[in-house]
């Protein structure tokens, strides 16, 4: 059992987190004749947010770092906030039973880039009435995707630092 | 220790679902209205930039590393282009020499004013950041306010118009590029003087709306901004038309032929509409306002 301090902290982390990426989503690299975008690299964040966090900071810093996700890219107000809240939700670290298995660490990474997709194409033609480009929402996942394996060296690096094993999810 | 948990987990889920409504209602105000930056955005904005930065340079650098490779690669192909290119080129260059005397004497007879309103100083400037989302077409630059940026300023890059800047702060300028949603632009046509509007629509080649004498456009015209919204210079390069199956004519973007790093902000001044009889000046108008409260 952990105190609520204890719970805290790696909820602060992720959220720290969570803006760093929000500022990294505004650049991106040219590769193979296209653009692609960091735009999705946030999510990473919310699908290695630790486990045994408390849910209601985790919830706050998820929120607010979807508003200046939004302002730091000029995009339409409340998008990625709704994004991030509804990935964390729906794939509540909380929820998971264990420790991350490689397959079904990658289902809940699809599922989460789909359900983000969804809710900016739907979000996004409610407001300007067109559909988004899709191709570049389609590099932006595949960039993202090629990122993963870094994010969790990194997870693995911070989580070991702080000694919250057991609430970063890692026994 | 049951009951506790159970009462965080509710707490938890009212906060979800507060925080998901809150987003929404925020995405259902912003229907059909104008985008505006807010203050928080551009401070969001100022924050950034040294991040953006410090990742923008090695990215820029690998890019410039592979590109550099892939340069080299085809290098004796593009020599023989090129020096087919400048053997044209030469003879053109001596007709346009004939030309340009031609017309220099032509406006001299008429008094024509001969003045290009493209202002010669340019602010160099870094793109940053480069937001190429679902809906949003923009570029973080590096420079602002204070080095004379100002909202509305055409921003080129070496093979043409970017877009023009939406928002400045003290350090760092948000640019609307071409292809956003929201970007509208006065252009014509270099060969038939055809104007059009060149609408952005979140693909890479913006179609043109409005046209005007449709006869007079054709496919492979280079397109410039045409001046005619008094936002932009008129004769900045813009790209090439091509026509889509559906008809439809689409701008090829100058600006899409080389990833974006270096740009230049141009400080044109936009031009202002002349006053009705009756009308006081906005300046005179704030004066007058001041003068009156401070009695």
């Amino acid at each position: 059992m952990q105190g609520p301090v204890q719970k805290t902290l790696p909820a602060i982390v992720a959220g720290i987190a969570l803006f760093l990426a929000g500022a990294i989503s505004i650049g991106g690299v040219h590769a193979l004749g296209h653009y692609m975008g960091f735009g999705l690299v946030p999510l990473i964040v919310i699908a290695i947010w630790p486990r045994h966090a408390n849910e209601i900071v985790s919830l706050v810093f998820v929120f607010l770092a979807g508003l200046f996700t939004d302002w730091a890219t000029g995009g339409v107000l409340g998008q990625w906030a709704l994004v991030f809240c509804a990935a964390w939700g729906v794939c509540r670290p909380s929820l998971r039973s264990s420790a991350f298995a490689p397959v079904g660490f990658v289902l809940i990474w699809l599922a989460m880039c789909a359900m983000a997709v969804l809710l900016i194409s739907l979000s996004g033609w409610f407001v300007f009435g067109v559909f988004p480009d899709f191709a570049a929402m389609g590099r932006q996942v595949v960039l993202a995707s090629l990122c993963l394996p870094l994010a969790l060296v990194i997870r693995h690096w911070v989580g070991s630092r702080i000694g919250e094993n057991a609430a970063w999810g890692r026994r | 220790m049951r009951a506790p948990e159970r009462s965080n987990r509710g707490l938890t889920r009212i906060a979800l679902v507060s925080a998901i409504l809150i987003s929404a209602i925020l995405i259902v105000l912003q229907r059909g209205e104008l985008r505006e930056s807010s203050t928080f955005e551009l401070a969001t904005q100022e924050t950034v930039a040294p991040l953006a930065q410090l990742l923008a340079k090695p990215l820029r650098g690998t890019e410039a590393f592979f590109g550099g490779f892939e340069a080299r690669a085809s290098v004796y192909e593009k020599n023989q282009a090129l020096l087919e290119e400048l053997a044209i080129l030469r003879e053109r260059q001596a007709r346009y020499d004939n030309l340009a005397f031609k017309v220099a004497r032509y406006e001299a007879i008429i008094g024509v004013d001969n003045d290009t309103n493209i202002p010669l100083k340019k602010i160099a400037a870094r793109a940053i950041g480069e937001t190429d989302g679902p809906f949003v077409r923009s570029l973080l630059l590096n420079v602002g306010t204070r080095d004379g940026v100002v909202i509305g300023n055409p921003v080129l890059s070496t093979e043409g118009l970017v877009g023009h800047v939406i928002n400045a702060g003290p350090n760092t300028a948000r640019v609307l590029r071409l292809s956003d949603l929201n970007s509208r632009i006065a252009v014509a046509s270099a060969r038939s003087g055809a104007t059009a509007i060149l609408a952005g629509d979140n693909l890479e080649t913006p179609k043109l709306s409005f046209v005007n004498q449709r006869e007079n456009w054709r496919v492979g015209d280079r397109v410039i901004s045409s001046g005619d919204d008094g936002a932009l210079p008129r004769g900045l390069e813009i790209g090439i038309v091509f026509q889509e199956d559906t008809g439809e004519l689409r701008v090829a973007l100058s600006s899409r032929a080389e990833p974006i790093d270096w740009v230049w902000v141009s400080p044109y001044k936009k031009t202002t509409p002349p006053l009705e009889p009756n009308e006081t000046p906005m300046e005179e108008a704030a004066e007058d306002e001041d003068a009156g409260t401070s009695q």
